[in-house]
């Protein structure tokens, strides 16, 4: 998570208090400046500043003063003093009565730049440390790699996931594009006795029927045209690992046969080969289909279908689990601010109520390309509206409401609608009881659009 | 204050948006060079105007520089293009720093490009004179970024991403990052309109 220093400059020079905070500006960073240590003192008191760069030299209380007042008060702010060439042994005195560090005026800007950048990495580790710690003592948020999430429906998914791992049975991740089933498989296969063997993946919905024979079972050399040598298939690969079959649901009856013969005997053989060959792997299959109906149309085979889901784990759309959304989002902010280097954003109050009441067709994957895209657009440590435009949402400003009463029948529709209508989880965001919002909506005559209340 | 607070105010007069000044004895090449490049790559048109002393007041004796800061607001006085862009061929610095190769009121009317140091680097000869003016287009492309109201991006490469060093300018590059040229069409729609 990072956001620009919030720095203070302290130095009873106009000049350079002007030019030090103008260019500090520039770079990115949050600035206030005092005239004097009694004023910074004030300053402090109001904000929390991560840096202050303090001149030594200052008329009533001096910057060694001050130093020292921010050591006992402030333990937590880095203290950089500014000296003049002539005055060195003064910021001796200040490393020692405990500076972060010196700068000869006029700055060396290289000097300058790796300087603020030593302030930001200590921060960030110390803010990682704190949201490592913050996490582990709170369990505030289940995480199990990259799955996210604090509904029931995802803690009930984290549950079977611990289950299961510590067994060999095949399971079945069911759930629509983009819900994460193959972080779950991935979750499974590292908390196993298999962690740390192979996870082999294929997708079979994006393969044609025999360049899928080939990907899972390897060929020998000269087995078709262009197979110019032989090559190791995935369920060689996934030996002593786990094989994860995605979109199983899109394989052919003939393959399936011939997969439940590999299930039942862990013997196969390459294409155009004759010699046999074993694979121990745990098998994990994940698909968006409905497979009992690919059953009853005669498009799966039961027999394949009562191998692989010995255990199920259905993973409910994001719609269905709206309290994932801001996690999931902020997790995403962490990921995507890092990955580009930038400021980490935070979202407003108007974003976040963007993002819980669109209905994400593509679920998490539709939000996380949302996220990324909103850290790319966003400019400073702010992600609203504007950033959100692509979702299809316009300011509420547009309508905005008359009346108090009219602002609080808008916000409890916004909340309603966030939480499809579910008025007791609706009521808990509120902060009011599932009665009290049944006895407004009574009142205003509110009804769910296009059906009863839940 | 945030980035966009220091936005300028939308222009709806026609004309160059930015006027170049060459400053001092800087050569005319430089000052062409880099109207040229405001032009291709920021989409800012751009006129090279007449040449100016270098301002008096911003010499400070005891450093035997030029002030950027009171450079930039002898720049700003007076009527014609919206933003001017000053090149120069003399030293730049600030009260706090050593020297600067560029500077710009962020959201304002005013920017400046040294070439004094430009030339350094790899060996006592110099550079080339081409890569002296690649680098003298990157930071004017830079510093009128700034204009416009962009601030420092920490995207590797970008080419608002702060250099304090030559070794710095040659590594970035003459593009800026998918955040900042979004940030950036964003900003020159906002207020030079569709046709620069």
């Amino acid at each position: 998570m990072e956001r620009q220093l919030s720095i203070l400059v302290v130095d009873d020079e106009l000049a350079m208090r002007e030019s030090i905070t103008a260019w500090l500006q520039k770079a990115g960073y949050q600035v206030a400046a005092a005239a004097s240590g009694e004023e910074a003192l004030g300053l402090m008191e109001r904000h929390l500043y991560e840096l202050a760069l303090v001149d030594v030299k200052m008329p009533g209380m001096d910057g060694l003063a001050l130093l020292e007042q921010v050591r006992r008060l402030y333990p937590e702010t880095m203290v950089i003093i500014i000296t003049a060439y002539g005055s060195i042994e003064s910021a001796v005195r200040a490393m020692k009565a405990g500076a972060s560090d010196y700068l000869l005026k006029p700055f060396d800007p290289e000097h300058l730049m790796l300087l603020l950048e030593k302030v930001g990495g200590q921060r960030r580790l110390l803010q990682e440390n704190l949201a490592l710690r913050r996490r582990l003592s709170e369990g505030e948020c289940a995480g199990f790699e990259d799955l996210v999430g604090r509904s029931p429906a995802m803690l009930e998914v984290f549950s079977l996931i611990e289950d299961v791992a510590a067994t060999d049975a095949p399971v079945l991740i069911t759930g629509q594009t983009g819900t994460g089933k193959e972080l779950v498989a991935r979750a499974i296969h590292n908390r196993s006795e298999r962690g740390f063997a192979p996870f082999v993946t294929i997708n079979c919905g994006a393969l044609a029927e025999n360049l899928l024979e080939s990907e899972l079972f390897g060929h020998e050399r000269g087995a078709f045209t262009g197979a110019v040598r032989a090559r190791r298939g995935r369920l060689e690969m996934a030996d002593g690992g786990t094989l994860f079959l995605d979109e199983v649901g899109e394989i052919s009856t003939k393959m399936q046969l011939d997969l439940l013969r590999v299930l039942e005997t862990k013997q196969f053989q390459r294409v155009g080969g004759t010699a046999t060959l074993t694979s121990d792997f745990r098998l994990i299959c994940a698909t968006h289909r409905d497979l009992p109906q690919l059953i009853a149309a005669e498009r799966f085979r039961q027999d394949f279908y009562y191998r692989i889901h010995v255990i199920s784990i259905p993973i409910a759309p994001l719609a269905q689990r709206s309290e994932d959304i801001l996690p999931l989002a902020e997790h995403f902010l962490d990921l995507y601010a890092r990955e580009a280097g930038k400021v980490r954003p935070e979202l407003d109050d108007q974003a976040r109520r963007v993002l819980l009441a669109h209905p994400w067709p593509g679920n998490v994957r539709e939000l996380r390309n949302v996220i990324e895209r909103a850290v790319i657009v966003a400019r400073g440590d702010r992600i609203g509206l504007a950033e959100l435009s692509f979702l299809g949402t316009t300011a509420p400003a547009t309508a905005l409401p008359r009346s108090l009463a009219e602002a609080e029948l808008a916000h409890i529709q916004q909340t309603l609608e966030a939480h499809d209508w579910n008025l007791t989880r609706a009521a808990a965001e509120l902060g009011i009881d599932r009665s009290t919002l049944r006895r407004k909506l009574n009142r205003a005559g509110i009804t769910r659009p296009g059906g009863g209340r839940r | 204050m945030t980035p966009d607070d220091r936005d300028p105010p939308r222009l709806t007069q026609p004309g160059p948006r930015v006027e170049v000044v060459p400053l001092g004895r800087v050569n005319l090449t430089a000052a062409h060079v880099v109207a040229g490049n405001l032009q291709a790559l920021l989409g800012l048109a751009a006129r090279v105007g007449e040449p100016r002393p270098d301002p008096e007041e911003a010499l400070v004796a005891n450093r035997g520089q030029y002030d950027a800061r009171v450079v930039l607001e002898e720049l700003a006085k007076g009527v014609g293009a919206p933003f001017r862009l000053g090149v120069t061929a003399v030293d730049l610095c600030l009260p706090f720093l050593d020297y600067v190769f560029g500077e710009a009121q962020v959201g304002g009317r005013a920017a400046v490009v040294s070439l004094a140091r430009l030339g350094g680097g790899r060996g006592a000869a110099g550079v080339p004179r081409e890569v002296m003016l690649e680098r003298l287009a990157k930071v004017a492309l830079h510093e009128t970024a700034h204009l416009l109201g962009l601030t420092h991006c920490r995207a590797a490469g970008c080419l608002m991403s702060f250099s304090e060093t030559l070794e710095r300018i040659d590594r970035i590059s003459l593009a800026m990052c998918p955040g900042c040229r979004v940030d950036l069409a964003r900003r020159r729609r906002r207020i030079v309109g569709p046709d620069g």
